[in-house]
């Protein structure tokens, strides 16, 4: 594939090295702040899909797997990875649709969403604490499995 | 014969409102077992028939448990109010009557299955159909709703069609099925248009609050509907509309032509739904609809008469002509059965009250002999091993008990006194010399028609019972006895036969009469019948059809190759049918490979250009003024980052490599995220940045394996064809943007959002009314339209998989 690291250079191999923390923080801050700034769950997944393309286009997929999540080499290798990124996708979508269902076993109708605001909270005072976060957390986690499973999957070929 | 006095009713009992709990359990108890048939055909085998013989049987009970009860109104159950259709069950003497032969029948057929089908494959699928088929039937016959009723229509459609198709290999089947499909599916939606322009109607009348779905409330206001109907021109479309429902289910001419290719099924499945039930729904459709067409004080020749009487008669003779034809002797029953269902609609085209006697009564009469014969002629394929007319003879030394039933069953079926079939055709004819006595002229045609088709009738009736004398054919091999199963079902509708016979007004009374009381508007009374003891018009009618009938008998065989040799090209309804078919396949094989090249460039250009003619096609046709543009300030930036965007956009056209198109390309989306920035909308330029990037990376990893450079330049019309296109393109979605922000949405809905969106200045600590986010597009996203946010996700995440199974299936021998 494109991004083998015998065909990259230095300087982008060093970039992408700092980079790619920064890309990913800031992913995660995107979906935090969403509810009042802008943001949210599913700019913050593509961001994310975002910074992992970028390693497979400067260290290759094998990298990933080898060297961050630590499978094993063998053989079919190449296809656990995209296995756990549809299983991310499968658990974020499962998130969201639990997190609409919830509001069912209250008596209030399918998706309905709350918001509670703790009080006496050292430092902050108040919490905001939204059930709307729960439906984009799950967001978030459907759009990263659902694009890095692409992207795996064709930077595989 | 002073054949009938209309009396006014039984002694009036005050009707009883049928049991919701029985009617349900009426309709859904086949459902449910045939649900469980597979199971417990695992369990019994071949007794299984004996399994759905009892469930039948319940059902046959609980139906008559309704009867005795003299239930008589409306069970509603919710089912979709937001659009007031309900799950309303009607029962009355019409709905009665039908379920009785589905339910009736239902129970004889599945016994006769038990000897029939011994040995034969795909049982289990067998006997879970016929129960579902018997379940839709019910539902068709106690329909109270329009929906309900064109869903249960559209059922007995499909379980027709696997029942005729049973023998899945064999081509003649899977020919008779299709066939059957597409006739009587495509007239139930037909049928369905009809339905929806009645609710139509329902709406535009003050008479009934809102719209309706509710049949028997359209028929309580059935002046109201007409009025509203005639007004707008509508009432003959409707009637056509309901009438193609009608002719398809029923067979009628022209579309008689699935029915005679239905007997490629099992025959009990003839004799079940070929001539007892399903075929029954047209009729039992324009029974039901009769007192909403056809007021009290109605013209003789209204625009019903003419419509159902013309196509009732029209059949009635082509199809008893086409039995004379017949070579097989369940091709002959099939056509048959067209003729007498064409009879019924016939009768009931008339406006006069004889007309919805003869129908009522004929439901019944041609139940009883029809499904006998049915069955005897099962018992002859069986036994003899042909159903060749002219291979068969002398069958009553080896048959001699279905003989007699076939003696009984085929002079009903004749007309020839003192026989059921007699007092119902002497009505037919009763009602048709009085329609032409008061219209006088041409209206005289009516009476000839009836008599002329009965000629026919009379022919082939006495055909099938002569194959039991004479002498036996040369080739016929050892006839064997029938198995007890196989005897009894049918013996026992010859006995119906016999004792409706000799007592014609006990069934009307019982139960003939309600049904004429479903078919007439205004109150419900009864009728009666006596056997003819002066000589009247319609008695000579009869005289003449069976004197001419017997006199023709010996030129029977002139008569059969003469209409067989007739029957050339377009005189055949078959040559339309089969030229019709063969010409969309033919003309979907010529434009398919035009279409769906496999070449990726060619499926963009066909959706493309659907997509521009709809929407511009949409435009034009809602007559669209294109929105004047005021006060439409640019700012200087804003002009700087769509000319960047525009010299991209020609750099994309001249690019000489797909890298450097990629890039070029991301120029325009990047500008264009720019452009969200200094148009104050951060959401979305966030979006449409990280997006962007990605589908950079994204086509950088694809390009990897593609040429770096474009093939050779594609010659000039094509090139000339893509241009044009595009231009359409942008215009369309030009004119779309303007459109769409032009027609400013309701401002409510805006108002709604930011009101609501926000923390409220009070609130308690815990809220579920408020979005409770300043963030406003993030809590449409995630609350106020969850919903979309839902379907987009999951439309990512199959999409994944898609592309998952598509690069993996490749190569993988899926392609040819």
């Amino acid at each position: 594939m494109s991004g083998s690291s015998g065909r990259t250079t230095v300087i982008s191999r060093t970039v992408a090295r700092i980079v790619v923390p920064i890309i990913l923080v800031t992913a995660i801050a995107l979906l935090f702040r969403g509810h009042n700034l802008p943001g949210g769950g599913f700019i913050g997944a593509v961001l994310a899909a975002a910074a992992f393309a970028l390693v497979y286009v400067i260290f290759g997929l094998e990298f990933i797997q080898r060297e961050i999540l630590d499978i094993a080499p063998d053989g079919s290798e190449r296809h656990q990875l995209v296995e756990s990124y549809r299983w991310m996708a499968s658990l974020g979508l499962a998130l969201a649709v639990a997190s609409s269902l919830a509001p069912l076993a209250f008596d209030m109708p399918f998706l309905t969403q709350g918001v509670l605001f703790v009080e006496g909270i050292p430092i902050y005072h108040e919490l905001e604490v939204a059930s709307a976060f729960a439906f984009d957390i799950g967001v978030f986690f459907a759009v990263v499995g659902g694009l890095l499973t692409i992207v795996a999957e064709v930077g595989n070929e | 014969m002073g054949l009938t006095t209309p009396k006014s009713a039984l002694p009036t009992i005050s009707p009883v409102q049928p049991t919701p709990e029985v009617v349900l359990a009426v309709v859904f108890l086949p459902f449910l077992a045939a649900a469980f048939t597979p199971a417990v055909y695992r369990l019994l085998g071949e007794r299984t028939a004996y399994f759905a013989a009892a469930v039948a049987l319940v059902t046959l009970g609980l139906v008559t448990d309704q009867y005795l009860a003299g239930a008589d109104g409306t069970v509603a159950f919710e089912w979709i109010p937001s659009l007031g259709v309900s799950l309303a069950f009607h029962v009355d003497g019409l709905a009665l009557l039908i379920a009785f032969l589905a339910s009736g029948v239902g129970v004889l057929i599945l016994t006769y299955s038990g000897g029939y089908m011994h040995g034969e494959p795909g049982q289990a699928k067998y006997y879970a159909t016929l129960l579902a088929f018997m379940g839709s039937m019910l539902g068709v016959a106690l329909a109270g709703d329009l929906i309900a009723l064109f869903v249960f229509w559209e059922l007995t459609s499909l379980s027709s069609f696997i029942l005729i198709g049973h023998y899945t290999g064999e081509k003649a089947s899977q020919y008779a099925a299709r066939k059957s499909m597409l006739i009587t599916v495509s007239g139930g939606l037909f049928m369905l248009v009809g339905f929806l322009l009645l609710v139509w109607a329902s709406g535009q009348t003050t008479a009934i609050e809102g719209t309706t779905y509710s049949i028997q409330t359209l028929i309580a206001h059935a002046d109201a509907i007409r009025e509203v109907l005639s007004a707008s021109g509508l009432l003959v479309p409707v009637l056509v509309l309901v009438g193609l429902g009608a002719a398809t289910k029923s067979a009628q001419v022209p579309f008689h032509v699935w029915l005679p290719n239905a007997m490629e099924a099992p025959t009990p499945v003839s004799a079940f739904l070929h001539s007892a039930t399903m075929v029954k729904a047209g009729v039992y459709l324009v029974g039901r609809f009769r007192p909403l067409f056809l007021p009290e004080d109605a013209a003789v020749l209204g625009e019903w008469t003419l419509i159902f009487a013309v196509l009732g008669l029209l059949t009635m003779t082509v199809a008893a002509m086409l039995a004379v034809s017949a070579t097989d002797i369940k091709e002959l029953l099939a056509y048959s059965t067209a003729s007498h269902l064409g009879l019924i609609i016939a009768a009931f085209g008339f406006a006069n009250s004889y007309g919805a006697e003869a129908g009522a009564f004929h439901i019944l009469n041609h139940a009883s002999f029809k499904a006998a014969l049915f069955m005897v002629a099962g018992i002859i394929a069986h036994e003899a091993g042909t159903r060749k007319i002219d291979r068969l003879g002398g069958l009553r030394k080896h048959l001699p008990i279905t003989a007699v039933i076939a003696v009984v069953a085929s002079l009903s079926m004749a007309g020839f006194p003192p026989f059921n079939g007699f007092y119902s055709k002497e009505l037919l004819f009763e009602s048709t010399y009085y329609a032409a006595k008061h219209m006088g002229g041409i209206a005289w045609v009516f009476p000839v028609v009836a008599v002329f088709g009965s000629i026919f009738t009379f022919l082939y009736s006495i055909k099938f019972a002569s194959l039991f004398f004479g002498d036996e054919p040369d080739g016929l091999g050892h006839v064997h006895r029938p198995p007890i199963a196989m005897l009894v079902p049918p013996a026992i509708l010859g006995a119906l036969v016999l004792a409706i016979s000799a007592q014609p007004n006990l069934f009307i009374e019982g139960l003939v009469g309600e049904v004429y009381g479903s078919v007439v508007p205004g109150d419900a009374h009864s009728f009666s019948v006596h056997f003819p003891t002066e000589l009247t018009p319609y008695v000579i009618m009869s005289i003449i059809t069976i004197v001419v009938g017997a006199v023709s008998f010996p030129f029977y065989d002139t008569l059969h190759d003469g209409i067989n040799a007739a029957l050339r090209g377009p005189t055949r309804a078959n040559w339309w049918y089969d030229n019709f078919v063969e010409g969309l396949t033919t003309t979907s094989v010529a434009v398919t490979p035009k279409v769906q090249t496999g070449l990726l460039r060619t499926y963009a250009t066909w959706s493309l250009f659907g997509f521009v003619a709809l929407a511009l096609g949409g435009y034009a046709a809602a007559g669209l003024q294109i929105p004047a543009i005021d006060g439409l300030s640019v700012s200087i930036p804003i002009v700087l980052v769509l000319l960047v965007a525009l010299v991209a956009a020609f750099a994309v056209d001249i690019a000489p490599s797909h890298v450097a198109g990629v890039l070029t390309l991301s120029i325009v989306g990047f500008m264009v995220a720019i452009f969200y920035i200094l148009a104050d909308a951060p959401d979305l330029a966030l979006t449409q940045l990280v997006v962007e990037t990605l589908v950079l990376v994204i086509f950088l990893l694809v390009l990897d394996r593609l040429p770096a450079f474009y093939g050779d330049a594609p010659d000039r019309t094509v090139s000339i064809r893509d241009g044009l296109l595009s231009l359409a393109v942008g215009t369309t979605v030009a004119l779309t943007v303007l459109f769409s922000t032009d027609a400013s949405p309701d401002p409510l809905l805006q108002r709604f959002f930011i009101e609501r969106g926000g923390v409220p200045a009070e609130h308690p600590p815990f809220f579920a009314d408020f979005g409770g986010g300043s963030n406003i597009v993030n809590v449409i996203l995630v609350d106020f339209r969850g919903i979309d946010t839902m379907g987009e996700i999951s439309v990512v995440v199959m999409a994944s998989l898609a592309i998952l199974t598509l690069v993996r299936m490749r190569g993988q021998g899926e392609t040819q």
